[in-house]
C-alpha cells in the first residue's frame, strides 16, 4: 500500500510537463545517441550533465536517466543495419539481426527489437518499483563497515567482468582509486598528488575522465578505422516495420524471458547488458526447436537479446538507487550527476527525497511509450543518421566534448585532461583494459575512503571490524571469490582435463 | 602477450613513482588515526599485486597453449601516426582556444580535420564547420549561458 502511494506520488512529479519535456528529450537523445557510433551513453550523460546545472535536480535526473535506457533502443539499429553495436550490450543482437537485414527481413527485425525493448523494459521498471522499497529498508540497516565491503564487492565484481582478463580488470580499478586520490584529503585537509598544481587541488573530475575515455578515446578509434578503410556500411530498411503472425508468436516467450534474465542480471554489480544478452541468446538457442537457424538470422535472436538487454537498465538502477553502489560505467556516471545536484543516492534517498526517486522511477514507465513510438514509425528517420559521414561525425564529437567539458569550469587545463585520457582510454583498448572498472572505481573512491575511514575510526583502528558483521564478512568472502575464482577455475578445469 | 608484458614493466614503474610521491605528502595524522598516507599506500600494494596476477595470467595461458605472440605480418603502423597527428592538431587547437575564442578556434579546427578524413567534400566541410561552430557557441553562451571563451569576437 506505502508503495502503491509512492507509485501514485511519482505518477504526479513525472507527468508535470516540464518533466515529461526532459524525459521526451532524454530519450530522444538516447535513441540518437545509441544509433551514431563513437558516443556511448557514459559519455554522452557526462557532457549533458553541465546542462542540468540550472535545471530542478528532479527534471535533470529524469533526462539523464532517459538518455541512459534510450541509448539500450537506438543501438539495436545500428547492430542491425551495420552489424556494428551502437553499445556493447547489442552485440548479440548484430548476430541474428544482420542476417535478417540481409535476407530482407531488416524491418521486422527492427519492430521486434522496439516491441520487445518496449515490454521487457516495462517489466524491468516494474520489479524495480516491486523491489526498491524493501531493499532499501534493509540498506539502512548497513554502517561504515558494510558500506566498504558493499563497494568493495561491486568493484570486485566488475573487475572480474569487465573484460578478458581480471588482473587487467583490477589495474583498472586501482587505476581509478588512484587518479581519486588527487587533490585535498577531505579528512586531514592536506594535497595528495598535486604536484603543485592548483587546479589539482579539487581533484580530477570525473566528467573529464569519462568524456575523454570514453568519448575521445572512441573518437581516435573510429578515426583510425576510418583511415584503414574499415568503417562499415549501413544497410537499406527494406520490407515493413512490422512482424508477420509467426515471427510474433516466435518472439512472444524469447521478450518474457529476456526481460526477466535482464533483470536479474542488471541488478548484479559488473554484469551489465553484454552478460544478459548473451545469456538470453545462449537460453533461446538451447529452448529453440530450430536451434540452426541461430545465426542465419532467428528472430528470437534478436527478441530474446534485446529484452534483456532493456530490462538490464532498470535492473541496474536498483543497486544504484537503493543502495547508492552503481553497477557499471553508465550507472556511475548517472551517480556522479546525483552527486553533483547534491544527492546522495542510497536507501536515505527513498526517506528524504521520494518526489524524486518515485519521479525518477515512474518517468522511466513513461519514457519507454516515448520510445516505442520514436523507435517504431520513425525509426526511419533515425536511421538517417547512420548515414552521416564519419569524417565529419567525429570531429563534432571532439568539439561537443570540448563543450561539455569547458563549460563547467571554464578551465583550459580540463580541456588538457581530457585529451590526456583520451589518449589513454586509445591505449587502454589496444592492450585492452576495460575502462568501466576505472570509471566506477573513480566515482566510488570518495565514498569507500570514507565509509573505510570512519570503520576504523569507530572500531579504534581494529580491522576485524570488516568481517565481524555476517553482511560485511559475506561481501569480503564474494569480494576475495570474484577475484580468486577466474584464476582458480581455469586451473582445476586443466587438471581434470589431464586426468582423463 | 608483448603488450602484457609492457603493462606489468609500466605497473610496476608507476608504482615506484607512487611510492614516492605518497613519502612527499607530510605526516598529520592528528584526529584521524590512519592519516592521508594509509589508502594511497594500500593502492600502491594492490596496482604491484595486479601486476602480479597479471604474470600468473600469463603463465597460465602459457601452461595452457592460448599464447598469442604477437606474431604473423608486421602491422602497418601509419594508423598510429594519424591519430597521433589528430592528438598534435587537438593540442594546436587546445593551445589557440582562448586567444581565437571557442567558435572561430573550433571553426579552423574542424575544417583540419574535415578536409583530412571527408576529402573532395570541401563545401560540406566548410559549411558544417562553420554553422556548428557559430550555432553551438550562440546556443550554448546565448540561451544555455554556458562559458565558452568569446576571444577575438566581440560577443
Amino acid at each position: 500500500m506505502e508503495t502503491l502511494g509512492h507509485i501514485l506520488n511519482g505518477f504526479s512529479v513525472c507527468l508535470q510537463p516540464m518533466n515529461l519535456w526532459y524525459t521526451f528529450v532524454g530519450v530522444l537523445i538516447g535513441t540518437i545517441v545509441g544509433i551514431l557510433p563513437g558516443i556511448g551513453p557514459a559519455a554522452s550523460i557526462a557532457l549533458l550533465i553541465p546542462m542540468t546545472f540550472g535545471m530542478d535536480p528532479t527534471s535533470g535526473l529524469i533526462m539523464m536517466a532517459g538518455i541512459y535506457y534510450g541509448t539500450k533502443y537506438g543501438g539495436s539499429a545500428t547492430a542491425i543495419l551495420i552489424r556494428t553495436p551502437g553499445e556493447a550490450s547489442s552485440v548479440m543482437t548484430s548476430l541474428d539481426g544482420y542476417e535478417m537485414a540481409r535476407n530482407g527481413r531488416a524491418g521486422a527485425a527492427l519492430a521486434v527489437a522496439a516491441i520487445g525493448s518496449f515490454l521487457a523494459g516495462t517489466i524491468g521498471v516494474l520489479a524495480l518499483t516491486l523491489f526498491a522499497l524493501p531493499l532499501s529498508a534493509v540498506a539502512l540497516k548497513f554502517g561504515p563497515a558494510e558500506y566498504f565491503c558493499l563497494m568493495l564487492f561491486a568493484l570486485t565484481s566488475v573487475a572480474a567482468l569487465a573484460g578478458k582478463s581480471p588482473a587487467k580488470g583490477m589495474l583498472a580499478t586501482v587505476l581509478g582509486l588512484m587518479i581519486a586520490t588527487i587533490g585535498i584529503d577531505l579528512q586531514s585537509g592536506q594535497q595528495r598528488f598535486t604536484a603543485g598544481i592548483a587546479e589539482l587541488q579539487d581533484g580530477v573530475g570525473f566528467i573529464v575522465v569519462v568524456v575523454g575515455m570514453f568519448a575521445l578515446a572512441e573518437v581516435f578509434r573510429g578515426l583510425e578505422q576510418l583511415y584503414r578503410g574499415t568503417a562499415p556500411e549501413a544497410m537499406r530498411i527494406v520490407g515493413k516495420l512490422w512482424l508477420t503472425r509467426t515471427e510474433w508468436q516466435r518472439s512472444v516467450g524469447p521478450i518474457w524471458r529476456g526481460g526477466v534474465i535482464g533483470f536479474i542480471v542488471g541488478v548484479l554489480p559488473g554484469a551489465g547488458g553484454t552478460i544478459a544478452s548473451l545469456l538470453s541468446y545462449a537460453t533461446e538457442k538451447r529452448l529453440s526447436k530450430h536451434p540452426e537457424e541461430f545465426g542465419k538470422g532467428a528472430i528470437e535472436g534478436v527478441a530474446g537479446p534485446e529484452a534483456a538487454n532493456n530490462s538490464d537498465t532498470a535492473g541496474a538502477m536498483v543497486p544504484l538507487l537503493t543502495l547508492g553502489v552503481p553497477g557499471g560505467g553508465a550507472t556511475a556516471v548517472i551517480m556522479g550527476a546525483f552527486i553533483m545536484h547534491g544527492i546522495q543516492p542510497g536507501p536515505l534517498l527513498f526517506q528524504n527525497r521520494p518526489d524524486l526517486v518515485w519521479g525518477l522511477i515512474d518517468s522511466m514507465y513513461i519514457g519507454n511509450i516515448m520510445l516505442l513510438i520514436l523507435n517504431l514509425p520513425l525509426i526511419g528517420l533515425f536511421v538517417r543518421l547512420l548515414y552521416i559521414p564519419s569524417g565529419i561525425l567525429y570531429p563534432l564529437i571532439i568539439a561537443i566534448s570540448v563543450i561539455g567539458t569547458y563549460a563547467i569550469n571554464g578551465s583550459m587545463f580540463e580541456l588538457y585532461l581530457i585529451l590526456f585520457f583520451g589518449v589513454a582510454g586509445y591505449l587502454f583498448d589496444k592492450v585492452q583494459i576495460p575502462v568501466a572498472p576505472l570509471v566506477l572505481s573513480l566515482v566510488l573512491a570518495g565514498i569507500m575512503e570514507q565509509s573505510f575511514r570512519q570503520a576504523l575510526t569507530i572500531s579504534d583502528g581494529n580491522l576485524s571490524t570488516f568481517v565481524n558483521s555476517g553482511i560485511s564478512a559475506t561481501l569480503v568472502t564474494m569480494s576475495i571469490l570474484s577475484i580468486a575464482v577466474p584464476f582458480v577455475l581455469p586451473k582445476f578445469k586443466w587438471r581434470k582435463k589431464s586426468a582423463v | 602477450m608483448k603488450a602484457d608484458r609492457a603493462i606489468v614493466v609500466c605497473s610496476v614503474l608507476l608504482a615506484a613513482v607512487y611510492f614516492y610521491a605518497i613519502e612527499q605528502i607530510p605526516s598529520r595524522e592528528i584526529g584521524d588515526p590512519l592519516g592521508a598516507k594509509a589508502i594511497p599506500r594500500i593502492l600502491g600494494v594492490f596496482l604491484l599485486l595486479s601486476a602480479g596476477l597479471l604474470m600468473l595470467e600469463m603463465r597460465l595461458a602459457r601452461k595452457n597453449g592460448q599464447v598469442t605472440e604477437d606474431g604473423g605480418a608486421p602491422e602497418d603502423g601509419r594508423h598510429y601516426l594519424v591519430v597521433g597527428t589528430v592528438v598534435i592538431l587537438t593540442l594546436l587547437y587546445f593551445a589557440v582556444f582562448e586567444r581565437l575564442g571557442y567558435a572561430v578556434a573550433t571553426s579552423i579546427y574542424l575544417n583540419g580535420l574535415m578536409a583530412f578524413f571527408n576529402r573532395g567534400r570541401w563545401k560540406a566541410n566548410i559549411l558544417t564547420s562553420t554553422l556548428f561552430s557559430f550555432g553551438s557557441y550562440i546556443l550554448f553562451t546565448k540561451l544555455f549561458g554556458a562559458q565558452l571563451a568569446p576571444g577575438i569576437l566581440p560577443f
